[in-house]
């Protein structure tokens, strides 16, 4: 799973291996070719040489040969008299079918031997040498001009077992060709090395890569391999760093909202207290004397003096209180939603009908009081997760959409089985309004944090959306924003994986 | 009713008293967990709101503590106040014996629901009397009534009828689901269709609506009582 197989990114690892591996090739196979032609070219040497050894033993040889011409001819045209001498005949006898010699006179004219070997006629008295082709064989000819018994001639010696010939034969097969193919496997090699040395490194990458930004967890450091482990410690110890600072700063919010809840729940209870005091007496303007006769315990108020507040005026002031006190809330939601906050909570099953009804009971009264028909459309469904959050997902989506859509209007909370574009069906739940909406272009910004679409009015907090969708990703669900079935509204769904 | 708010926080508790003594109920205020067994210890009431984060005895030590035989109303209603929210606090505080929990800060009409509601479930324990509105439903002698000015006047119900407003006037203020009713129906009848449940619905709506009484239609999920705007 840490070290799974997946090319389609990170093209930055893909550069660098290949660019090292084209260096290691470079780095490697140039000096390989250097040693290659160092080899050719020692071979080379030591044919030369032996070459050289083997010209020698000729040059030894002809002069047995002049010797072996003991005579002239008794009549013309007949051959000059031959007897060969003993070291001649070894060498016939030993290179048999590779050896030949020649006897001609100054005028190049065969006197003996075969005709094949001949080599001109030499002007002085120095032995030449020769490459000559026959029969398939290249033989080395060593010619010289001499005193023989019958006078001035040209004899001649070839020997077909030379190793020079040989090694211009043999050097494609026998040198280059196998240097070649070790290149080439040689290439081959560190290709598959490279990539063999980089698959651990290459994997950390991946599994670094797939990681949310929210995921600061520790990567197993006992499973990489050893040449990564390292690198492994030392970027657990980062994340631990970056974790620590996360939560300190995640449990900074969590306690400032939570130290909040207490003053504002005061602060509440007093303003909603006036609120339905002043919602119940009859004349629209009311004042503070006209409260503390029936308030025996705000002794403390009274000592003050008063002040005149009108309806409208403690209407207010209790909207503010109550939006402070979501924000409160929701603050603290977000914070809880963590994923780090939750790894000590088993998620259980949650029924999703259950849940949709339950917030049905819960936000009836406030869609009532707006004027709002707000409806289920559910089917029984369950997902794995945390119940508590959920709720809190979905009541700030029904929240929202009882907000922001105006008197007359209908919400729907839904939750069912749901067919993707592919896979088979998966759970969801949705709300939906017949409200304004939100434009398109505003969709994924009002997913941040604090953001709200400029003109909308309400009360919100901008923090709803953002909470559900942190939830929803929490649940590893996908939570999306759409416009309403008739075309206008504004319709959220999450759906959950199987 | 008189109801014991137990609640160290001055302007939390001011408030809520405020609230509670403005929609008509007697409220006794203390401000700890000790000064409260004491005061339960000697006198009654019909139904307690409690906090969490008392300074000494903490309100879930005090509600374990009321349900004692030697206290004077051990099976009051008791609601719980909490500025903790986490899960285990509201399962913590059910199993002690707590009816209900809110966190703070809270809206105050949602408070005095959930109280309405509390009442309502614990006075239809002890007297067998389901109210809402001018509608009664005595259980005990299964007889449905409407308060009119003009005097009681009996309402006539079948069988069905009354089971089925006898699990909406338990639920009420809250929504009664369809199901949960076809459930309760399927005492009588083994093949009952959710249509069934509309007919008795519109039955009951026609005898109960001439005396202020509404069977509101909930879309998608089921019905809810509720009194009709004068």
């Amino acid at each position: 799973m840490l070290w799974k197989k997946n090319s389609s990114r990170r093209p930055g690892l893909r550069a660098m291996t290949s660019d090292l591996r084209t260096r290691l090739l470079l780095m490697l196979v140039l000096p390989l070719c250097v040693l290659a032609l160092v080899g050719v070219w020692l071979d080379y040497r030591s044919a030369d040489e032996a070459a050289g050894q083997h010209d020698q033993r000729l040059v030894r040889l002809l002069p047995a040969l002049a010797d072996s011409v003991l005579a002239p001819p008794i009549h013309d045209n007949d051959p000059p008299l031959l007897l060969l001498a003993p070291p001649i005949e070894d060498f016939l006898r030993q290179n048999a079918g590779f050896a030949a010699y020649s006897v001609r006179d100054t005028s190049g004219r065969l006197l003996l031997g075969e005709d094949w070997v001949h080599s001109g006629v030499p002007t002085t008295q120095a032995p030449e040498f020769h490459s000559v082709e026959f029969g398939g064989v290249t033989y080395r000819v060593a010619a010289q001009r001499g005193r023989t018994g019958a006078g001035e001639l040209v004899v001649a010696l070839a020997d077909g077992s030379d190793p020079r010939q040989k090694w211009a034969q043999q050097l494609l097969l026998r040198v280059l060709l196998p240097n070649l193919v070790l290149l080439i496997a040689a290439g081959f090699a560190i290709h598959w090395a490279v990539r063999q040395a980089f698959k651990p490194l290459v994997g950390l990458a991946e599994a670094v890569e797939r990681r949310s930004p929210r995921d600061l967890s520790p990567i197993d450091e006992a499973a990489s391999p050893d040449e990564v482990r390292p690198l492994v410690h030392s970027l657990n110890r980062l994340f631990a760093l970056v974790n620590a600072q996360a939560e300190g700063q995640r449990r900074f919010v969590a306690d400032a909202a939570h130290q909040l809840r207490t003053p504002l729940a005061g602060l509440q209870a007093q303003v909603e207290a006036w609120a339905m005091m002043a919602k119940a007496a009859a004349p629209p303007r009311t004042s503070f004397p006209d409260f503390d006769r029936k308030m025996p315990l705000a002794h403390e108020d009274r000592a003050q003096g008063a002040i005149v507040l009108g309806v409208d005026q403690i209407e207010k002031l209790r909207n503010a209180t109550r939006r402070t006190s979501q924000l409160a809330h929701q603050l603290l939601a977000l914070s809880r939603a963590d994923a780090r906050s939750l790894d000590a909570q088993p998620p259980q099953r949650v029924d999703l009908k259950d849940l949709c009804e339950s917030l049905l009971e819960t936000f009836l009264d406030a869609a009532t009081g707006k004027g709002l028909d707000l409806g289920l459309d559910v089917q029984p469904v369950h997902v794995t997760g945390h119940g508590w959050l959920l709720r809190e997902l979905l009541s700030n989506l029904v929240d929202n959409a009882i907000k922001y859509t105006p008197p007359g209007g209908v919400v729907t909370i839904r939750c069912g089985m749901r067919q993707g574009r592919a896979g088979p069906p998966r759970p969801y739940v949705a709300v939906e309004d017949d409200g304004p909406g939100v434009p398109e272009a505003e969709r994924t910004r009002v997913l941040q944090r604090f953001y709200r679409v400029p003109g909308a009015g309400g009360e919100g907090t901008g923090l709803g959306l953002a909470i559900a969708d942190e939830i929803a990703r929490v649940h590893r669900a996908t939570l999306t924003l759409g416009t309403g079935p008739q075309g206008r509204g504004l319709l959220v769904t999450v759906v959950f994986p199987l | 009713m008189r109801l014991l708010l137990v609640e160290d926080d001055v302007m939390v508790a001011s408030g809520i008293k405020l609230g509670l003594t403005d929609a008509g109920y007697a409220v006794d205020w203390v401000g700890s967990g000790e000064r409260a067994e004491e005061v339960l210890r000697a006198e009654s009431f019909d139904a307690a709101i409690i906090d969490i984060g008392l300074p000494a005895m903490d309100g879930l030590e005090l509600t374990r503590r009321l349900r004692r035989p030697d206290m004077a109303s051990p099976s009051m209603p008791v609601l719980i106040l909490t500025a903790r929210d986490a899960l285990h606090d509201r399962v913590q505080g059910l199993d002690l014996g707590a009816d209900d929990y809110m966190v703070k800060p809270f809206e105050l009409p949602e408070l005095l629901a959930r109280l309405r509601a509390l009442l309502r479930r614990s006075q239809a324990a002890t007297t067998a009397v389901l109210s809402f509105g001018p509608l009664e439903l005595d259980t005990a002698g299964r007889r449905a009534s409407m308060r009119t000015p003009a005097g009681e006047q009996v309402i006539e119900l079948g069988p069905r009828e009354w089971t089925v407003l006898e699990y909406l006037l338990i639920n009420a203020p809250k929504p009664a689901s369809k199901d949960k009713l076809l459930q309760a129906l399927t005492g009588w009848d083994k093949e009952i269709t959710p249509n069934a449940v509309e007919v008795y619905v519109s039955r009951l709506r026609g005898k109960l609506e001439p005396h202020g009484v509404a069977l509101r239609s909930i879309r998608g999920f089921g019905y809810r009582l509720e009194l009709q705007a004068a």
